[in-house]
Parts: C-alpha cells; sequence; structure tokens
C-alpha cells in the first residue's frame, strides 16, 4: 500500500498536453499518405502496390482521363505506395487525425489526361507517362537520328496496334525471305 | 544400417512409424531443413496420428483441409505435429480423401487435440469425419445454409452472401452434470474478458460450475477465402497483420516464413534479427497488458493503471522501431521492410526503464493481500488434460510443459540466444499462468537488448528466389498467448492456394472447459482472462433459471464486483 503510494507520487502525472499541445512523434513515422499530384505521371504503381485497394485508378474512356483515387478509410498506412513509386510523388507524412464528419471527405484525387493511340485513336495511356518516356528517349537511351525517331513515333502506338503492327512487319520479311 | 549422422532431421520418425505400420507410407517429403511431410494410406491415419502423438512425443496445433480436386483430384488434410522430444521437428501427416463419399476416419477418438481443426474442415469443406463423436458446427454461424462449404474451390465467391437459413440459434451445448440439478448461466453472446464475443454456457450447482461449453466464431472473418481469392500472395504479410491487435506482428512473420520456408527461401540474417525483436516488443506490451487485468481481477485497480502507464513505453518501443503503434506492417516475403539502426540507442533506454517500472510493479501486485486468494488454486488446468489437447503458451507452461517455439523450434533470432529456456511453473492455476507472464516479460527484455546489441549488418530483405506454384511449407512463431501455426501453399496465380492461420488461443479454447469445472461463478471471468489476456469490454451477462422459467440480466459491473469481491451474489435474489 505504502509502496504503491510512494510509487505513484514519484511517477507524478503521466498523462501529456496533447491535443492542446503538439504531440512528438518518432523518426520515420507512418502517417497519412501525401500525394504530390505534379510529380505523379499516373504509372498506376502505388495502386498495383496497394494490399487493401485503397489507392485505385479510374478510366473514364468518355472524358479521356484517369483518376487517381486514395481512399484513407481503407489506408494501412504500410507506405507499400512510398515504396514502389518512382517518382517519390506519394510519401508518408506526419498527420494522422484523419477524423472526418462525412466518410467522401475521406476521398482524394487526381485526374490525368489519357492520350489516344497513334492508329486506332483509342486511349491507352496517361499523357504524362508518353512524356516521361518521350523525355528518356531523347536525353538519357543514347540512340539517334532514325531510330530515335521510329523509336518515338512507337511511342504513341498503343499495344494492341503495336502487335499488330509487328505482326504485319513479321509477315512482310517471312514472305520477302520466302521468295528467295 | 544407416549411420545416424546421414539421417535427415525427422528422418528417424518417418523410419519409426515404417516399422510400425509397413507398408502405411506412401510418400515422404521435406519442405525444408526442419519439416517434413508424409502421406499415409486413409485407413491408417489415426493409428499413425496416435503413434507419432503419444509414442514419439508430438504435439498437435492444428489440421488443415484442402482442396486439392483440381492438382490431383482429392480433398488432402495435413495434420501438423510438432515433434518436441527426439529429434524435433515438424512433420505433417497428410491423406487424400477422395470427393466421393468425402469420408475419412476421425482421429478425435485417439487424440483429442484434433477436435476443433475436424469440426472446421466439415463445416469448411464438407468432409465427415467417422467415429467424431462431436460433430457440432464449429466455424459456421447457425444460420449458414446446409451443404454451402465456403472453401471448396467451386463453392462460393468470398462476397457471396448466402440467404440466412435459420431463425433461432440451434446449437446444442452440451453438458455432463449427472443426476445433479443444475441451473444454466448463460454468459454472452459477448464475454466479459474474451477477445471475441463468445457465448459461454455455465452449468451450475449453488454457486459451483459442474460443466461449461461456449460457442464461438461470432467475428468469423473469412480471411482464408478473401486471401485466396482477392489478394496477391505477397500483401498477404499485411493481410495477417490484421489477424489479432496484438500479436499481428507474428501471425504476418509466421506467414511470410510459411511461405519462405515452402519456396526455400533464406532471409538475410539482419531481418530474421528484427523479426525476432518487434515480436519480443508485442510480448512486452501483451504481457503487461494482462498483468494489468490480473490487477483488475484482484481488486488492485491502482496498479491496472499503473501496468497500463508502463504499458505505453512499450507501444512507444514498437512506433519507434515500426513507425506504427501496433508493430504492423513490417514484413514482406523475403525480409523486413525498415532498418532499426537509427533507434537502437533510444530502444535500449526505454528497456532499462521497462525493467525497473515493471519491476516495482510486480512487487506490488504479488504483495497485494487479494492476489494468492483470487489465483491459488483457480482454473486447475491438469496436466494429462494439457496433453490430449496441445494447449500452448503460458496456459501450458503453467500446468509444468516447457512448450515454446522458440525453444523447441528455434526460427530467426532466437537461434543465437544460447541460456535461455522456457520459462515453466507446476501449479497448473490461474497463479501460475500469471507467473509464468511475470518472468517472461523479464525475459524478453533481455532478448531485446541481446539481439539490438548481436544483430548482425548486411541487407534486410532479398528479392533472389523463383516462386513455384503448388509448394506448402508451414511456420511457427510464439505469439505472447502461445505459438501462431501458418500454413499455406502458393498456386500458379500469384495467390495463396489455401492458407491456414492458426492463432494461438485456437488451441486454448479446448481445455477452458475442463478448467471451468469445480470452480465457482465469481471465477468464470477471473479464468478466461488467465488464457487469454484481450480484453474485449462488453456489456451484459444474462442469468437464467431453468426450473423457474425465468432470465434476468446482469450488468457487466455486477458480475465484475461480484468477481472481485466475492460478496453479494449475483444469483441470490
Amino acid at each position: 500500500m505504502l509502496k504503491t503510494l510512494v510509487n505513484a507520487l514519484k511517477t507524478g502525472n503521466a498523462t501529456t498536453k496533447y491535443p492542446a499541445a503538439p504531440i512528438d512523434l518518432p523518426y520515420g513515422y507512418r502517417g497519412k499518405p501525401e500525394h504530390n499530384e505534379k510529380q505523379c505521371i499516373a504509372c498506376g504503381a502505388c495502386a498495383c502496390a496497394c494490399p487493401p485497394n485503397a489507392i485505385q485508378m479510374t478510366a473514364d474512356e468518355g472524358a479521356g482521363t484517369v483518376t487517381w483515387n486514395i481512399h484513407y478509410g481503407r489506408c494501412i498506412f504500410c507506405g507499400r505506395c512510398e515504396e514502389v513509386c518512382p517518382f517519390s510523388a506519394i510519401k508518408l507524412g506526419n498527420e494522422f487525425e484523419l477524423a472526418v464528419m462525412a466518410a467522401t471527405d475521406l476521398d482524394e484525387s487526381s485526374t490525368y489526361t489519357l492520350e489516344p493511340c497513334a492508329v486506332c485513336g483509342k486511349l491507352f495511356a496517361p499523357r504524362k507517362q508518353i512524356a516521361y518516356a518521350e523525355e528518356l528517349l531523347k536525353n538519357d537511351s543514347g540512340i539517334t537520328g532514325e531510330e530515335l525517331d521510329t523509336a518515338l513515333a512507337r511511342l504513341r502506338v498503343c499495344p494492341t496496334c503495336k502487335r499488330t503492327l509487328d505482326a504485319h512487319t513479321a509477315q512482310a520479311t517471312s514472305r520477302v525471305e520466302g521468295g528467295r | 544400417m544407416k549411420n545416424k549422422k546421414e539421417l535427415r532431421i525427422g528422418e528417424t520418425h518417418v523410419e519409426a512409424v515404417r516399422s510400425h505400420f509397413p507398408g502405411s507410407i506412401v510418400d515422404a517429403s521435406w519442405q525444408g531443413e526442419e519439416q517434413l511431410c508424409i502421406t499415409v494410406k486413409l485407413d491408417m491415419l489415426p493409428d499413425v496420428v496416435e503413434f507419432l502423438y503419444y509414442g514419439r512425443g508430438g504435439w498437435m496445433p492444428v489440421m488443415v483441409g484442402n482442396d486439392e480436386r483440381s492438382i490431383n483430384g482429392n480433398y488432402a488434410l495435413y495434420y501438423v505435429l510438432s515433434m518436441e522430444e527426439e529429434d524435433p521437428c515438424f512433420l505433417t501427416v497428410r491423406v487424400e480423401v477422395p470427393p466421393e463419399p468425402g469420408e475419412y476416419p476421425s482421429v478425435t477418438p485417439r487424440v483429442p487435440a484434433a477436435v476443433w481443426s475436424e469440426r472446421e474442415v466439415y463445416d469448411m469443406f464438407g468432409l465427415r469425419a467417422i467415429n467424431i463423436i462431436d460433430n457440432r458446427r464449429l466455424v459456421l454461424p447457425d444460420d449458414w445454409p446446409e451443404g454451402l462449404y465456403p472453401l471448396r474451390k467451386d463453392s462460393m465467391d468470398y462476397r457471396h452472401r448466402p440467404k440466412i437459413a435459420a431463425d433461432m440459434e440451434t446449437y446444442e451445448f452440451l453438458r455432463e452434470t449427472g443426476d445433479s440439478e443444475t441451473t444454466v448461466i448463460p454468459m454472452g453472446p459477448l464475454h466479459i474478458t474474451s477477445d471475441e464475443p463468445g457465448h459461454f454456457r455455465l452449468f451450475v450447482e449453488g454457486e459451483t460450475i459442474v460443466d461449461a461449453d461456449y460457442r464461438l466464431f461470432y467475428v468469423h472473418r473469412g480471411m482464408e477465402k478473401c486471401a485466396e481469392q482477392r489478394l496477391n500472395y505477397d500483401a498477404v504479410t499485411f493481410f495477417a497483420d490484421r489477424i489479432c491487435g496484438i500479436c499481428g506482428c507474428a501471425h504476418s512473420v509466421a506467414y511470410a516464413e510459411s511461405v519462405e520456408n515452402a519456396q526455400g527461401i533464406v532471409v538475410p540474417p539482419r531481418a530474421q534479427y528484427i523479426r525476432s525483436i518487434v515480436l519480443e516488443v508485442e510480448r512486452l506490451h501483451s504481457h503487461l497488458l494482462n498483468l494489468g487485468l490480473v490487477c483488475h481481477y484482484c481488486g488492485f485497480d491502482t496498479g491496472f493503471n499503473h501496468f497500463f502507464r508502463v504499458r505505453e513505453k512499450s507501444m512507444d518501443m514498437a512506433e519507434r522501431i515500426t513507425g506504427h503503434r501496433k508493430t504492423y506492417g513490417l514484413n514482406l516475403i523475403g525480409g523486413v521492410r525498415r532498418d532499426i539502426l537509427k533507434e537502437q540507442a533510444g530502444t535500449l533506454q526505454l528497456v532499462r526503464e521497462l525493467r525497473t517500472e515493471t519491476q516495482q510493479l510486480v512487487e506490488e501486485l504479488l504483495g497485494t493481500p487479494n492476489f494468492d486468494a483470487r489465483t491459488k488454486g483457480i482454473g486447475i488446468l491438469d496436466p494429462k488434460v494439457a496433453r490430449d489437447y496441445s494447449p500452448v503458451g503460458p496456459t501450458v507452461r503453467g500446468s509444468g510443459f516447457a512448450r515454446d517455439a522458440r525453444y523447441q523450434h528455434a526460427f530467426d533470432g532466437y537461434k543465437s540466444l544460447k541460456d535461455w529456456k522456457p520459462k515453466v511453473q507446476t501449479g497448473c492455476d490461474v497463479q501460475s499462468r500469471t507467473l509464468v507472464r511475470i518472468e517472461e516479460f523479464f525475459d524478453s527484455l533481455d532478448m531485446i537488448e541481446e539481439l539490438l546489441t548481436n544483430a548482425p549488418g548486411g541487407p534486410i530483405l532479398t528479392e533472389d528466389w523463383t516462386y513455384t506454384p503448388h509448394k506448402f511449407g508451414v511456420a511457427v512463431t510464439e505469439a505472447p498467448r502461445g505459438e501462431d501455426v501458418h500454413w499455406s501453399m502458393v498456386g500458379d496465380n500469384q495467390k495463396c492456394y489455401r492458407w491456414r492461420a492458426k492463432a494461438a488461443t485456437y488451441s486454448n479454447w479446448p481445455v477452458l472447459r475442463s478448467m471451468f469445472r469445480g470452480n465457482t461463478v465469481s471465477d468464470a471471468a477471473l479464468i478466461v482472462g488467465s488464457i487469454d489476456p484481450c480484453y474485449s469490454c462488453t456489456d451484459r451477462v444474462t442469468v437464467v433459471d431453468v426450473k423457474k422459467q425465468t432470465s434476468k440480466v446482469l450488468t457487466k459491473d455486477e458480475l465484475e464486483f461480484y468477481c472481485r469481491n466475492r460478496r453479494r451474489s449475483p444469483l441470490m435474489d
């Protein structure tokens, strides 16, 4: 009994001032994932990695856009999105007070324009992603001249059309070879 | 005659089965260094399992059913045995059960530890165990339609919600009360001390519990089905975290290691150390929670509050190491995601603080006059019953068995601990289980210090492996309440073909019935609390007098008051 009293007196007040004062968070705290709309190229790597499907990508063919959406109500703050993002466009911050009055307020989204295929005209990839690939080809790939032009042209063709074109090329080549 | 050194781990068991039951083994294969699987003929199943269990020091954590019709045309049952005497290893006895007639000889009459698993296999796969005495439903609710077996591959989508098939609860509660006239006390559907809702029926004569039975699984979440259909196998580590609010990391590690064992993935040593450190941090906060509750039951509520204050330090430690208060999201298949170097000094400081402060609180608790009176000789778990049912964790260690997965099946960083031995008490009562937890708490502190200091450098994650479908493996971790055993087989679609997660308490519920007998109503909550430290505080208890056909609703406070003071019996008026 006496021990308990002494212990209680020695301990004093154990509670912190939070929420009246900010609380200390440790290094590497995993809080709310913050999305940087400008940095993001809408590649969808985070949506593939997200275990609870909190991040989802939805394409709208009518509007010609793809929408990146996070629902914080589903988020488990694991940080897989941060790990897989090639552009550091999503990072787990220190914010943890996520209570809202309506469930819809837990959604955050950004919309990106889709680019049509140069051959069939169907929408197939986000414009920013193509622009990034173009940038890479021009500056980092080391290819130039005609080769570069072919690569840049192929960049704007959707996978289905690429396959058809390749098939046609292969067929043409085999005919030529077969005639020999 | 083969030289003993040439034998692989577990091979002595295979040879013993071969010589006792010639021709019973169809196939034997190894899934890793320390685990093997023997396929036996269906009619030999009970004999072989009984022989390995009682004859060669086996314990049975779980039996797994699997719908392998698309692989080999049959269902398969995997009786996972933990061999803990000579030649320790995990030995799985596998049988193939033809879909027609879908029957197999029950092991339960020979080895009672199989009872829950065999009942569950009927619920999930519709395979009937012949000669099982207790064939009631276990996992599925009473209003689930007959003939719909959720884990059959062709039965249903994981989102399917069948029409309710019954309006009334039809579960039949067992009672062995002999000739005595008993009153039935239902506790539940939400129980005052268990971490999941459970419906308990206590059959009492006066104040003494003559028999008891219970119905659980009211919060069955269908996680295994969901993992098979929706998640990729590498996202299941995050899903496994969510099985438990206390030992989440233990489940996640067990799942990851079951896949790693099956696929032959070698986890880097540093990652292994980090895993064990986090598992020990979980034990710290879980045991502090339970010790707090013991204070609460002894009427020492100041102690309860102080234990919870100190517990906060262990939560801080978890947050420091994993970036998350609840040790979640740390594991990936092949290693861990965060290094803990930066947090080392701070963590060691917290370990020291926890040691001194808890030492003080434990002295206060043990010095409480009520402690002895309330816990000694209460809720006896007879060692014989324990041997039959394979309970785990402090529950079985309080009854004299030194069963601890960290020792018998040393995994991860625990392999490096040289002088450590599991803590055992022989009182078999609530007090013994509490004392085991106290000793383990201080062990955990030592382990964290040792592991942190000795952790080798190097990478924490490996991606150097290939994915082979239909390989299976088992893995075990020692969670605060006992061993978590996971069994998994990956499919050809980057998903789990079958994942079976066995939580520690699954093994401890079946022995509770015997622990209740002979105690008084006021002990019931305390006994449940002693096997399971989670405390989902709920609303009320209904008391029914069968003869008078009356019922009375007790508040939680009334029952708790009675539990602590043993005055003013709520049954008196």
